[in-house]
């Protein structure tokens, strides 16, 4: 039975932002003729494609209980690399291994350093974002760098007439759920958020499995940098700043809890999209570029809002539930 | 040797700055300079202030991640008010009330209503660089009072005028905290919440009221930000938030809570302003010093961990 009321749950977390979503796209619908279109669609999941694929590996960091603030630095270094690659090498095979690699690699180097030195996540990937960001500057000379143009069937291309980063979405989605609901891998993730310590003391690999789901969440970055670097045509210097908060506002809003232990792949993939559509309705409405931040902030204050209120009811129902039984129980019948 | 050990445990900054200090006057001869400090000092009074109300917020266990933000929206209304009505004291008003209603909020949703610092100050984060970029079209906001403008050329002594406020709101500070029922509340709250409730201390007040002070000492800095820079940058906050947590966290007050003091920021903040002049000194590119910053604030966290026996920062 609690396992039934769990499942229950365990759909909630991803059911309020998904219900949150229709609702913005039916006022979307109402108040543009354009919106529900097929192409307008495709273009919004185009566009939170990036955000989407990071708020994927950002959900099994947040499940352990740890952030990464440098993503949006992986994100810059593997675009910087790539294109800096293919301008000396030339050659796709060479560039793309590297930039996955190295991509890889510092989400590695993350969950390695948080680890082993036992500083929390937030200051490590701090320090982390500042040295990747200066070390990509270092690598390109602070310059804007062109990729090839049939780089951009990757950002823009189409198969069977869907395009291309909804087809990366779609596959890291599926696999990204996959690991999550059918492998011990997900399994594990949960209880070091849960109780690092008593997954500690049950003998799990909490060290191993910590370090995977930095270098996870690196890889995925690193297809996101691929896709960002596609779709605007070069690297420019202003990529990444500020997503790792975009990333991780998804996450928030798709349910998952800042805390450890509870969330869902779905919830974030779906709190992409959520704030996509938020942009997308304030361009309908012509508004300046700069309230979007706000916003975005006041969405996120209301979520978190409307979640802790939610859990003292629950937590209010439980206590009474219990104070009914104790009561019972004390009047032997 | 026992003093020594110990005021290390206390100021695990001190060595690095020692360290920083000579190995930057060797290679270069204007590091040592009086113009060199001053101009040290004068570039770092925002930092230092912020980075007082970050040692609050992480002396109770908290976090505030608006904090860089406020500056900016703070800087921005003032200048606008400053601009519009050419008073300077209204201006400075204007700042600390700016801060404060950001710290209000922040302390009431998370004092309060219980949510989470990190996502509460998020959110806040984004509104307040939102309003400030609204507000001035984002771009820098013109007709700052002379007054401001020469403030922020003063000095006294071989000490900026910016600088001495924020001294006079170390202080303050340290006084608050040391010797006011109120600070060692902050303390007991941040090693223990559960005993400071037991203790009967109001734990909801004591929260709300650390992310106001926090609000107000952004506003402070956002008003000397314009002294420095000549204008409210809609922008100016957003690079800093790096520098006020590592300047916290450098200089020895943990994350955590309860472990920390305002004078131990005051030497991360040292730190890291010695470390940005001296590599500037040096030549070094901003990209290069992105990197030695990172992992300074990395590896001068883990051994400031180290030498207090803290467990996790």
């Amino acid at each position: 039975m609690p396992d039934a009321i769990r499942r229950v749950f365990a759909r909630q977390k991803w059911m309020a932002i998904a219900v949150a979503t229709i609702v913005l796209a039916g006022i979307l619908t109402a108040v543009s003729p354009v919106f529900l279109t097929l192409s307008n669609l495709q273009s919004i999941l185009v566009q939170s494609s990036v955000t989407a694929i990071m708020a994927i590996g950002m959900t099994f960091i947040i499940l352990t209980a740890g952030i990464d603030i440098s993503v949006g630095a992986i994100l810059f270094f593997t675009s910087a690399l790539f294109a800096q690659l293919m301008i000396d090498t030339e050659s796709y095979l060479i560039a793309f291994s590297a930039a996955m690699t190295c991509a890889t690699g510092l989400g590695a180097l993350n969950g390695v350093l948080v680890v082993k030195f036992r500083i929390s996540p937030l200051i490590t990937t701090l320090a982390t974002y500042s040295i990747y960001r200066g070390a990509a500057i270092h690598l390109t000379g602070a310059q804007n760098i062109p990729v090839p143009r049939e780089m951009g069937f990757l950002g823009n291309g189409k198969i069977f007439s869907i395009p291309v980063p909804i087809l990366i979405l779609i596959a890291v989605f599926v696999i990204g759920v996959y690991a999550f609901t059918r492998t011990r891998f997900g399994v594990y993730t949960r209880a070091i958020g849960n109780s690092a310590r008593s997954a500690t003391e049950s003998n799990l690999p909490v060290n191993r499995v910590t370090i995977a789901v930095y270098a996870a969440s690196g890889f995925v970055t690193g297809i996101a940098a691929l896709i960002l670097l596609a779709r605007v045509g070069g690297l420019q210097s202003g990529i990444g700043i500020g997503i790792e908060f975009t990333v991780i506002a998804a996450v928030i809003l798709g349910g998952t809890k800042l805390t450890g232990g509870s969330g869902t792949v779905t919830g974030s993939v779906i709190g992409a999209v959520f704030l996509v559509l938020i942009d997308n309705g304030l361009n309908l409405m012509n508004a300046s570029p700069y309230i979007y931040d706000i916003v975005r902030g006041s969405v996120l204050l209301a979520a978190v809002a409307v979640d802790r209120i939610s859990a003292v009811r629950q937590q209010k129902a439980v206590e009474a539930a219990r104070a009914a039984r104790i009561q019972g129980a004390a009047i032997p019948g | 040797m026992k003093s020594t050990l110990a005021s290390l445990k206390t100021y695990p900054a001190i060595p690095i700055i020692a360290a920083l200090a000579v190995a930057f006057s060797l290679f270069s001869p204007y590091f040592m300079t009086s113009g060199n400090i001053e101009a040290m000092l004068g570039a770092n009074a925002v930092v230092l202030i912020a980075a007082i109300g970050m040692t609050f917020v992480f002396l109770i266990g908290g976090i505030d991640l608006s904090i860089s933000t406020v500056i900016s929206v703070s800087a921005v209304v003032a200048g606008i008010v400053m601009a519009q009505t050419n008073s300077v004291p209204l201006g400075l008003v204007t700042a600390v009330a700016v801060g404060m209603v950001f710290g209000a909020v922040n302390g009431i949703l998370i004092g309060y209503f219980k949510l989470t610092p990190f996502i509460t100050t998020m959110a806040t984060q984004l509104i307040a660089r939102g309003i400030a970029f609204v507000l001035s079209q984002g771009i820098a906001v013109k007709g700052t009072p002379f007054w401001v403008l020469d403030f922020g050329f003063m000095s006294w002594m071989g000490i900026p005028a910016v600088t001495m406020v924020g001294l006079v709101l170390v202080l303050v500070s340290v006084f608050a905290l040391g010797k006011t029922t109120w600070g060692r509340q902050v303390m007991l709250v941040g090693s223990n919440p559960n005993s400071a409730r037991y203790a009967g201390i109001n734990v909801s007040f004591i929260e709300f009221s650390v992310y106001l002070v926090a609000g107000v000492l952004a506003g402070v800095a956002g008003f000397i930000s314009i002294a420095n820079l000549g204008n409210a940058i809609p922008g100016v906050g957003d690079t800093l938030l790096l520098i006020i947590i590592g300047a916290v966290v450098l200089g020895g007050t943990a994350m955590t809570g309860g472990e920390g003091s305002i004078e131990r920021t005051v030497l991360g903040v040292m730190l890291l302003a010695i470390l940005t002049n001296g590599l500037n000194l040096v030549g070094i590119p901003f990209y290069d010093q992105l990197i030695i910053q990172g992992i300074l604030i990395f590896f001068g966290t883990w051994l400031a961990m180290k030498f207090s026996g803290q467990r996790a920062v």
